[in-house]
């Protein structure tokens, strides 16, 4: 057989076998280590600090259950936070990410490595992220073939779209729940494959670790019934199928109650009823086809069939009627704003305000997957041509993920496992194809044959569908070539010729594989590695400069307030206060309580006089805003401001309205024109309180807003400045106790400064006269 | 079941439950009989279990979910392994032999009971 | 009828050279110019009789200081110099309130003239007449000017004692809209706030000069106590005649004026000599234990109790105090959650206790004892305690209503292994005959 280019002969197949293994072993061991090293960036370049907001509480989290040991972190209470109705901590959390750091804590300290819990968390994601790449190897490979899986691997490893939840100290959900959801969907397709309870029961174990560790566990819990589902319509049922389904329902769900944060969700809540249905579905089909097998009569079976679709019926009937009744628990408002993303803005505006929630942008799909995004199609078509019962999975995956990326920011990550597999399914075909060094020769001959010898036209189709899978042994993309040009023209050989076409392709595909990591490094160096906490800025000549503005307020108020001193804020920063500063706060990032919510925003968003006796009711000492006008640091609650607005106005529609902070051309605005209720609000007083003393008697400009701050600012009566940090963007203000005489503290300021108070009249002079 | 059928049904059940327990009878092993006793009487006892729940009191919701899961749990996963063992689905289980098959089931059962006990208090 | 008074009056004197003190220290400032500070001297000789000792000022002296290094000097300040229209820089009204909130206690007395203090009464929601219209009245029948009034006194309130009538010249108030005013004295019904040179026309005067109506009736009153939040109390007078000793002599139908018992109640108010209280601890614990607990479960039955003590003048000492009859409990969470007496124990004195079940809502509750009564000192005390749900293994486990599951589960389960064995068993025989047939 002729050959495009030389290859050794005198090789035994153990030996290729065991070398092509070994290159496994090395690759898949280089991948990790790379997915670990370009997770670094964010410690080599700040340092190694836990990030963001969430991580915070985990990190605290995982604090108390080192220190105080599993059973006590299940029945914590933490009475700091929501104060004052504080949080029941062991039953509201995913404790999965906190056991698996405090197992390898233990671990490791029985070893007697004295590793702090910190660094422990700030590494979880990078390690985690070696076994993600592991996992995706291992389902990659069930797709394809091994060298599709190493390529999947080293995607998933560096891919933008995984590094920005995994980076170093990026200590979230996320980091471990990756690695969970494609080590369960390897167990599933396996345990498919094979028709064994084994990895039905596996796939079950690490269900119940993902239940434990993410919410997007509802990912799983529809995916393989929708799965199942879809290979029962096309008429796929197997025995396979049932042992696999049926080992993984019944052990995973019974396992997922375990967890106190899912309860008896799983058999109580519409998300789940997908998996119970094609539970059911899949015992009555199964019964059917065991009856069937003993007795085969045509009418039997017709009647077999209606009392299938009978029973289907009466099964979705009634889980609609319990719904409606209200046994089953109704979708959430979350679901909902999956299928209408304009849902939450209306609904739960506490929702819409996180910017993870928003629809994503086109961009940043390129941004995150860079070339995979255009790989990704072929991927899935590829998996078409094939259509085992894995690939249908694929392409469910891909279908459903791609919608939910669409629909919310923080949904992309359920999606890039999916790209990266279709992608090296399809990136490792385009290179079997073009790197396999056989040459069409015989084929050429045959249609040099065919085209003299017109007659014989079958025969040459024969020859053909040899050559092509001559050519391409295994590979799909031969046979979508093959099959793409018209069978009439048979005569056409199909084939890579030479070296220069190959040369050509494989030197373009390799270029993008290098831009492909010079972009996934720059991404991962320069947008997804800021702990956020921290933040950076360039001096003008080039070096770094490092704003640290959060951190000198939490810990200002670490050493400074008492205690038990309530701080409130706004809940993005609630987990960071609790975590560095250790002071009760108001509401956090958990947002359980929309009305606690509220209660802050009406605060905040209310004037002096009217937040003043909630503060007080809430034993408020500090209220912390974040204020970016001097910086230019645009993530400050002014630009916040109006979701507070939102939410409070759900909650008091008579009290705070929306439009009312609108200028009356509807603008938003901060200077002079500024509404009265925008200027008389506490957030805005709290924001710009003696910032235009700051630009000594020159115009002051909100950097942010680019608007002229006006020159006389807000005056605060109720509210004492404490603190502001180096950068003006941390803000802290004490509450004022109530005055000692009794007066309002407005008078009780203007006395203090002197000013004359109006004389006023008894109150009780008229009753006096009568008396 | 729909009317339409009904006259069609009257006569063919008796006749066809007949046939069905026969060729039942028949063609199955002996070792799948014991498959299906045991299949039966979990059945029955997820039946009283669910009585019990639907009738008296749901009250130790997970005292239920547990005892009942239990059922199921062991049902799916015998039925399994009845499916595995059957001669007749040789071709569709390659890879799983006899006795892979009890192994498999004899695992997923240990941890399935695993969790019923921790759910059940 | 004198003698029934005179005598209890008398060993309350006599009680008073045993050396009472007052609760807050004996060091007592008064602003008196020097020309007016022998008027008072029977006054002072009876303060210091009391323990405590004077150091005089005049208003415009520096010396001493009132504040030293933002301490206040002093535990008292007693303010006489009402004529005075300018005081030294360390007195104006808003130091006057810095030292009030520093816990000194003030007794001012006001003048008919508009001076700094009469803007200090308005902080204190006190109202004052316009500037010179001082309290009139033309009853009793009397030789003395109008303005020289006898106020009955015979009623007993909660800071003075029923006695004989009080001279009184000076200014009258209105109260504000605020709780922490304690009326002392009230002006007579007759009475009015007048220019007292007027003449007949004095009424009509007055009432046009009023503004919108007369200051006069029982509404007013002529001498006020206040109690700030700090704890301090400041005393306002309408006068400082009231204190002097023309009106301690001078004689009210014909018997010895109230004056001098009225100085005495008024200054042991001021100087928290009376009606002190003070809650010298709070505990709580579980009903079957003694200890208190960081945190407890909902549901739990917590005994909370409280220590309540009382100043005694005569001895200088606290003593527990169980004469509170409606002293409350509230165990707050935003809103209180339980809100319930809090009795005496009998038999322990100075101690209130009661026992009562959490609510079952977890969260961080406080413990509250607000107890407001005017007069007496305000009473906060504030405790902290979180409020948890039940451990995971605090709730009752092996129901007698899920037997039937427990049942099941281990039914299912002997069921496993009976059906392993017997297949294990089954697969050995099987195995055994197999191989036989191959044998054969």
């Amino acid at each position: 057989m002729p050959t495009a280019f030389p290859l050794p002969s005198d090789l035994s197949p153990a030996t290729v076998t065991n070398t092509a293994s070994l290159l496994r072993i090395v690759a898949l061991s280089l991948i990790s280590g790379a997915a670990i090293a370009s997770r670094l960036f964010a410690v080599i370049n700040f340092e190694s600090i836990i990030h963001e907001f969430d991580p915070w509480f985990n990190y605290r989290a995982t604090r108390v259950l080192a220190s105080k040991g599993f059973y006590e972190f299940w029945n914590w209470f933490d009475p700091t936070a929501w104060y004052p109705l504080g949080r029941v901590v062991g039953g509201t959390v995913y404790p999965g990410l906190m056991a698996t750091s405090g197992v390898i804590y233990n671990f490791l300290h029985a070893l007697n490595l004295p590793v702090d819990i910190r660094n422990i968390c700030v590494m979880l994601a990078p390690g985690f992220s070696a076994l993600t790449a592991w996992a995706t190897y291992m389902f990659t490979k069930e797709l394809k073939d091994e060298s599709a899986g190493l390529l999947a691997a080293a995607f998933i490893g560096i891919v933008p779209g995984y590094i920005s939840r995994s980076v170093a100290g990026s200590y979230d959900n996320e980091a471990i729940a990756i690695f969970l959801l494609m080590f369960t969907f390897f167990c599933w397709i396996k345990a498919l494959k094979l028709g064994s309870a084994l990895f039905g029961t596996l796939a079950a174990v690490f269900y119940f670790y993902m239940v434990a560790a993410w919410g997007g566990y509802v990912f799983i819990t529809n995916m393989i019934p929708l799965h199942g589902l879809v290979l029962i319509l096309m008429g796929r049922f197997s025995s396979r199928l049932y042992v696999a389904y049926s080992s993984w329902y019944a052990i995973g769900t019974l396992s997922s109650m375990q967890v106190p944060f899912v309860g008896f969700q799983p058999v109580s809540t519409s998300e789940h009823m997908a998996a119970l249905g094609v539970f059911g579905l899949l015992q009555i089909v199964a019964f059917t086809q065991l009856v069937r097998s003993h007795v085969s009569s045509k009418q039997f079976q017709d009647l077999l069939f209606l009392a299938l679709v009978t029973v289907g019926l009466l099964g979705f009937v009634g889980v609609v009627g319990l719904t409606y009744k209200g046994v089953i628990a109704p979708w959430t408002g979350r679901f909902y704003s999956l299928w209408d993303t304009g849902y939450a803005k209306k609904h739960i505006p506490i929702i819409a305000s996180v910017s993870e929630h928003q629809p994503t942008a086109w961009p940043s799909f390129f941004m995150d997957l860079q070339f995979l995004i255009f790989l990704f199609p072929a991927g899935v078509v590829l998996c078409f041509h094939q259509l085992r019962d894995e690939h249908v999975f694929v392409i469910i995956y891909a279908a459903m993920a791609s919608y939910f990326a669409g629909v919310m920011v923080r949904l992309m990550l359920t999606l890039t496992p999916v790209v990266c597999v279709a992608s090296a399914v399809a990136f490792s075909s385009l290179l079997d194809t073009y790197l396999d060094a056989a040459e069409p020769a015989e084929a050429a001959d045959d249609a040099s044959e065919t085209a003299s010898a017109s007659g014989s036209n079958s025969g040459s189709k024969k020859a053909k569908k040899a050559t092509a899978s001559a050519a391409t042994p295994g590979s799909a993309l031969g046979d979508i070539v093959a099959a793409a040009t018209p069978a009439k023209k048979g005569e056409k050989v199909k084939g890579i010729f030479g070296l220069d076409t190959r040369l050509a392709i494989i030197v373009n595909a390799f270029g993008m594989l290098a831009f492909f990591v010079f972009h996934c490094t720059w991404a991962t160096a320069n947008a997804y590695s800021s702990p956020s906490v921290v933040l950076a800025s360039t001096n003008p000549d080039g070096s770094q400069h490092i704003i640290d503005d959060f951190r000198e307020a939490y810990y200002w108020l670490r050493q400074n307030t008492p205690e038990t001193a309530v701080v409130m804020s706004w809940w993005d920063y609630g987990y960071q206060i609790a975590g560095m500063a250790d002071r009760p706060t108001l509401v956090d990032n958990n947002t359980w309580n929309n009305t606690h919510i509220a209660t802050v925003g009406k605060a905040m968003s209310s004037s002096e006089e009217v937040a003043y006796p909630i503060l007080r009711k809430h034993d408020v000492d500090y209220v912390l805003v974040i204020f970016g006008g001097l910086l230019g640091y645009s993530g400050d609650d002014i630009n916040k401001f109006l979701w507070m607005v939102r939410i409070a106005q759900g909650v008091w529609p008579e009290e705070i309205q929306e439009p009312n902070y609108f200028t009356p051309q509807g603008e938003y605005r901060v200077d002079d024109k500024a509404s009265t209720a925008m200027k008389n609000s506490l957030m805005y007083k709290m924001s710009y309180y003696r910032f235009a003393e700051l630009f000594g008697g020159g115009q002051a400009t909100d950097r942010v807003r680019q608007q002229q701050v006006p020159k006389i600012g807000p005056t605060l009566d109720y509210l004492d400045e404490a603190y502001t940090t180096e950068n003006w963007i941390v803000r802290i203000y004490e509450v004022r106790k109530e005055d000692l005489l009794g007066r309002d503290l407005k008078s009780a300021n203007a006395f203090a400064k002197g000013k004359k108070r109006k004389r006023s009249k008894p109150v009780s002079r008229r009753r006096a006269i009568v008396n | 079941m729909p009317p339409k059928s009904a006259p069609a049904a009257n006569a063919a059940p008796s006749s066809a439950v007949q046939t069905l327990w026969k060729a039942y009878n028949d063609s199955t092993s002996d070792r799948l009989k014991f498959i299906d006793a045991f299949l039966v009487f979990l059945m029955l006892s997820g039946i009283v279990q669910f009585a019990y729940c639907v009738l008296v009191t749901t009250f130790p919701y997970n005292a239920f979910l547990s005892g009942f899961g239990s059922t199921v749990g062991q049902f799916v996963l015998t039925a399994s392994l009845r499916s595995q063992v059957n001669p007749e689905n040789k071709n569709e289980f390659k890879d799983v032999s006899p006795e892979r098959a009890f192994a498999d089931f004899a695992l997923g059962s240990i941890v399935l009971h695993f969790f019923v006990f921790n759910f059940l208090g | 009828m004198l003698s029934f008074y005179s005598l209890p009056l008398f060993f309350l004197s006599l009680a008073g050279l045993l050396h009472a003190k007052s609760s807050d220290g004996d060091s007592v400032l008064v602003l008196v110019e020097n020309a007016h500070k022998k008027d008072f001297s029977l006054f002072f000789d009876d303060l210091k009789e009391q323990g405590y000792s004077l150091t005089f000022r005049a208003p415009k002296d520096e010396k001493p200081a009132v504040v030293e290094y933002d301490v206040p000097a002093f535990s008292h300040i007693i303010i006489l110099a009402s004529e005075s229209k300018n005081f030294a820089k360390d007195i104006t009204p808003q130091s006057l309130v810095e030292i009030v909130s520093g816990g000194t206690n003030l007794l001012i007395g006001l003048s008919p003239k508009q001076t700094p203090l009469s803007s200090l009464a308005a902080e204190f929601s006190l109202v004052l007449p316009p500037p010179g219209t001082p309290l009139i009245s033309f009853f009793p029948e009397r030789k003395d000017p109008v303005s020289v009034i006898p106020i009955d006194a015979s009623l007993p309130s909660t800071i003075l004692p029923a006695m004989s009538p009080v001279w009184f010249s000076g200014v009258p108030f209105a109260h504000g809209n605020n709780p922490r005013l304690v009326p002392i004295l009230h002006a007579p019904a007759e009475s009015f706030a007048a220019d007292s040179q007027g003449g007949a026309d004095v009424l009509v005067d007055a009432t046009e000069k009023g503004g919108e109506g007369l200051w006069a009736g029982s509404q007013l009153s002529v001498a006020s106590g206040f109690q700030a939040a700090g704890g301090a109390r400041v005393t306002w007078l309408g006068g400082v005649d009231m204190l002097s000793d023309k009106f301690f002599k001078k004689q009210v139908s014909k018997a010895k004026s109230g004056n001098a018992r009225f100085a005495r109640e008024v200054s042991a108010w001021t100087f928290q000599e009376s009606l002190v209280l003070r809650i010298d601890s709070t505990t709580h614990h579980l009903v079957n234990s003694t200890t208190p607990e960081e945190h407890y479960t909902t549901n739990d039955n917590i005994v909370f109790t409280a220590h309540i003590s009382r100043f005694h003048p005569k001895t200088a000492t606290w003593e527990p105090y169980s004469g509170i009859k409606d002293l409350q409990l509230e165990f707050t969470m935003l809103d209180p959650h339980i809100r319930t007496a809090l009795p005496a124990v009998a038999g322990s004195p100075g101690t209130y206790s009661v026992t009562f079940r959490a609510p079952d809502r977890h969260g961080v509750f406080k413990f509250v004892v607000d107890y407001k009564r005017k007069g007496w000192t305000h009473l906060h005390s504030s405790t902290t305690v979180a409020l948890v749900p039940p451990r995971h293994d605090g709730y009752p486990r092996f129901l007698s209503a899920a037997w039937p599951y427990y049942a099941g589960a281990i039914s299912t389960s002997v069921a496993f292994f009976v059906f392993s064995a017997a297949w294990l068993a089954g697969e050995s025989r099987e195995g055994k005959k197999a191989k036989g047939g191959k044998a054969q």
